[in-house]
């Protein structure tokens, strides 16, 4: 009886491992603001939620530094009323081969008829803006009425000419992150080189440079220490490998097809490819997710993508109307829908639907000058660098953590969300994770990192 | 059979922690608990069915003993640095247990049976750590049923062998790295019974009033469980995943439980004073991977293996008994378990290493006839770090310790 006393009392001795110390080594975490894109917002699955927003990684970065000194973070976060934000994408099921159906989440939106939100006055740390351009920082009106409605919403009322920069400039801090750059070339790809809009044209280098030395000047002008990252090169997003898997196995099944037929730049010139070259890593071409209701119909005679393209653009929905803008349309690039889809040049491939080797290396190149100028004013700066770019292409061939397999894959690779651009809330604790180990690296902190599995990848139906 | 004894004993005494090496579970009599878990080299009452069927036939009455021990153990988990993740074990209490039966057929030959539980496991880490894909929950059992002969072939020289048939089962959970539309993972449960078959021999040589030896050897028992259920929840409900997960699923398995070989020691420079010493040999390496056969597909394979490749390891043990009076005697004992576990196969099961264990008891006689044997063991296992590559298990620093109180009662007729 006594033994057992004893065991009851020594029962509550617990094993001890030793708490590793923590601590901010030369930066000073107290205010912390993040400078960003739709990344450092926390978008994912094609849209800006709260969800998302919650598990943005400057939210895990300024959890994780409370524990060296951080204090509060503000989000300018959508309510629980309206959690859904700017709607998004869930996947509503799936084929019995595995094909995703995915469908808009449409209620509890934060949005009104034209698509703009409401003022959002309270306090902000986290200024990442969905598809802001360093090109975009210095512009006055971008946060007016007619600019980007996410910084629009931001934006104070009676000063709808600040700029991005100066809204940034007027933030009081001691610490920052800042991962801007992706969108002067995403769009150029997204769009598969096919748009004339300088929106979606490559920021020529120099003025890449001189934006991204204002934006970092601005942000240690009292000698603030903070985190600087370079851009992945977008090639290797799901968003451009995953459409074109399927059309090589839709054409893998019938060898007579040796050429497919596309159309290259924002005119009307074509190109023709292997099938074998799609996905290719020299010489390759990539086929965006854009393309997906389009994929099946290779080898078809159809003229379904100019007749959707043509409701979009056409000034009327009136049906004569978008009729006549159809019409214009196949005239503009000389298409023959009775001729079979991707096959022929006379209805070969749309450009927006094919991101050619010329254009990936316009991508390549640009995403290059980039990161030398990222990486080089970190280092004139003494700021932490995260290589996402390095970083992205290590985990390209896939890899294990915890018993759970993550890579690059659409869906199933747990890392990037339904927009095959975007992370998954567990994507972006791994990417905070790897910006807390070059901070700790840089300024001889030491910042846990998070457990990536309490974040959520793609919930499947 | 199993059942039977279910009934017989209560359900909550299979369970039993693995708190020695690897899952072998040494605590087979509250009266050498008390010395070290010592034994092979001196008569030990009626538990010598278990440490030295040779030594059983030095028995001078018939007796029955009937014992048990509370396991409570503690796992802390921390994973590698910079990771601020922790977790800790939350397991039940194991109560590994013993009853032994002698009976003299004349001076010499002596019949026994002896019911006790030298392997098990239970480690419960919850369904929120990070290692959770690789394990949330683990139950090990067997219970041995051991029928011995013991004959003394001279006064200084005993012999003894019993047939072991071993029970049990194994319980398995760990959750699935999907998530369904609610967000919650899926989870797979493998629940089966085992069986298997061994033998424990003995020799036994007292040479003096003051000297003994033993050896002993208990075989290895491969359990088999044949058609365990599989059970999968809380999974995706889509045909394309769930159809990869099929109701009905069994599996296969067969779990080695090591052959131990024991040399064994006892000095008794006074009537007062008994002091042993054990030297135990596990022959870990029988246990090679931990693999399932499943009756039907699982995510695209018919089985799913992990490395283990357990090393043989040795075990030293010490201890003493010192009677105070003719009724009241006291113990003290240690010993040092060596990991059969290598560098990389650190597993969440068995987060095994090299382990200290330090022990006291006593033992008081009611009456002529009845005895009672109380036991406190506590064990600390080395802080241990493994990266866990090569055996599918979970990296980061585990730390494990166990409080474990036992009691018995002797009866002699």
């Amino acid at each position: 009886m006594l033994a057992l006393a004893a065991g009851i009392f020594l029962a509550s001795c617990e094993p001890e491992i030793d708490v590793p110390t923590t601590s901010p080594g030369e930066a000073d975490f107290s205010t912390y603001i993040a400078v960003g894109n739709s990344l450092t917002a926390g978008y994912g699955d094609r849209g800006l939620y709260r969800e998302g927003q919650l598990n943005s990684y400057p939210a895990i970065l300024a959890q994780q530094f409370r524990s060296v000194g951080g204090g509060e973070f503000a989000q300018p976060l959508f309510s629980e009323e309206q959690a859904n934000g700017s709607g998004y994408l869930r996947l509503a099921g799936l084929s019995a081969q595995g094909a995703p159906t995915i469908v808009p989440v449409t209620d509890k939106l934060a949005t009104n008829q034209a698509g703009r939100f409401a003022k959002y006055t309270g306090p902000v740390q986290n200024f990442g803006i969905p598809d802001i351009r360093l090109a975009d920082i210095t512009t006055p009106g971008y946060g007016g009425a007619q600019g980007n409605r996410y910084f629009e919403r931001i934006t104070p009322e009676n000063d709808a000419n600040q700029t991005y920069l100066q809204r940034v400039q007027a933030a009081d801090h001691t610490f920052f992150s800042m991962w801007l750059g992706s969108n002067d070339v995403l769009g150029y790809a997204t769009s598969g080189g096919a748009s004339s809009d300088p929106v979606y044209n490559i920021t020529p280098t120099n003025t890449f440079d001189v934006r991204f030395s204002d934006m970092v000047n601005a942000l240690t002008a009292e000698g603030q220490k903070g985190i600087v990252a370079t851009i992945p090169n977008v090639t290797s997003l799901p968003f451009f490998t995953t459409v074109g898997a399927s059309i090589r196995q839709l054409l893998g099944l019938n060898p007579a097809i040796t050429r497919l037929f596309a159309i290259t730049g924002a005119g009307a010139s074509r190109i023709s490819f292997a099938p074998s070259q799609i996905n290719t890593p020299q010489d390759g071409v990539l086929i965006p997710l854009t393309a997906s209701p389009y994929a099946t119909l290779v080898g078809q005679p159809t003229g379904l993508y100019w007749r959707d393209l043509a409701k979009q653009v056409s000034p009327s929905q009136n049906a004569l109307v978008i009729r006549g803008t159809l019409v214009a349309l196949l005239a503009t690039y000389q298409i023959d829908t009775t001729q079979m889809f991707g096959l022929s040049d006379r209805n070969p491939l749309p450009s927006a639907l094919v991101l050619d080797a010329a254009e990936q290396a316009n991508v390549t190149a640009a995403t290059n000058d980039y990161n030398t100028i990222i990486k080089s004013v970190a280092d004139a700066k003494g700021l932490a660098l995260f290589d996402s770019d390095a970083y992205f292409k290590s985990v390209a061939s896939g890899f294990s953590r915890d018993g759970v397999s993550y890579s690059p894959a659409f869906i199933t690779g747990n890392l990037f969300s339904l927009d095959g651009v975007h992370p998954t809330p567990r994507g972006y604790a791994f990417i905070a994770n790897e910006m807390i180990k070059a901070i700790n690296s840089k300024y001889g902190a030491r910042i846990p990192t998070v457990d990536e599995t309490q974040y959520r990848a793609v919930l499947l139906p | 059979m199993k059942r039977k004894i279910l009934a017989l004993i209560g359900g909550s005494l299979l369970s039993g922690a693995a708190m020695a090496g690897g899952y072998q579970v040494n605590l087979a009599s509250q009266r050498q608990i008390g010395m070290g878990h010592t034994g092979t080299g001196i008569t030990t009452g009626t538990s010598s069915i278990f440490f030295n069927p040779g030594a059983m036939s030095f028995l001078r009455e018939n007796g029955v003993t009937i014992g048990a021990s509370g396991i409570i153990s503690k796992i802390a988990y921390r994973a590698p640095e910079p990771s601020g993740a922790t977790a800790k074990a939350d397991n039940p209490l194991g109560t590994p247990f013993h009853v032994y039966g002698v009976f003299g057929i004349n001076d010499r030959l002596k019949a026994g049976l002896g019911v006790y539980t030298p392997f098990g496991s239970t480690v419960n880490w919850g369904n929120d750590w990070n290692g959770r894909f690789g394990l949330s929950e683990l139950s090990l059992q067997a219970i041995f049923i051991q029928p011995t002969l013991s004959y003394q072939i001279t006064d200084q020289l005993g012999i003894g062998a019993g047939f072991v048939y071993a029970v049990g089962g194994v319980n398995l959970q760990r959750n699935i790295p999907l998530q369904n539309s609610e967000g919650a993972y899926g989870k797979a449960e493998l629940d089966g019974k085992a069986n298997g078959i061994g033998f424990n021999a003995g020799i036994f040589f007292k040479p003096s009033e003051q000297l003994s030896f033993g050896l002993s050897y208990r075989s290895k028992v491969d359990m088999k469980v044949d058609g365990g259920d599989v059970m999968f929840s809380n999974l995706p409900t889509s045909p394309a995943i769930a159809g990869r997960f099929p109701a009905g699923t069994e599996f296969d398995a067969t779990l080695p439980l090591p052959a131990t070989l024991t040399f064994g020691a006892g000095f008794m420079p006074s009537e007062d004073l008994t002091i042993a010493v054990d030297v135990s040999h596990v022959g870990w390496s029988a246990y090679k991977s931990l693999r399932f056969d499943y009756s039907q597909d699982v995510n695209g394979s018919n089985f799913a293996e992990n490395a283990r490749n357990y090393e043989d390891a040795y075990i030293y043990r010490v201890g003493a008994e010192y009677k105070v009076s003719d009724a009241f005697a006291l113990r003290a004992g240690g010993y040092y378990d060596g990991t059969p576990v290598q560098e990389g196969y650190l597993t969440p099961e068995t987060p095994d290493s090299d382990s200290r264990g330090v022990s006291v008891g006593f033992g008081y006689k009611l009456s002529e006839d009845m005895s009672v044997d109380a036991s406190f063991l506590y064990i600390n296992k080395k802080k241990r770090t493994d990266a866990s590559d090569l055996s599918g298990g979970v990296a980061g620093t585990y730390k494990s310790i166990a409080y474990i109180p036992g009691i018995a009662l002797n009866y002699k007729f």
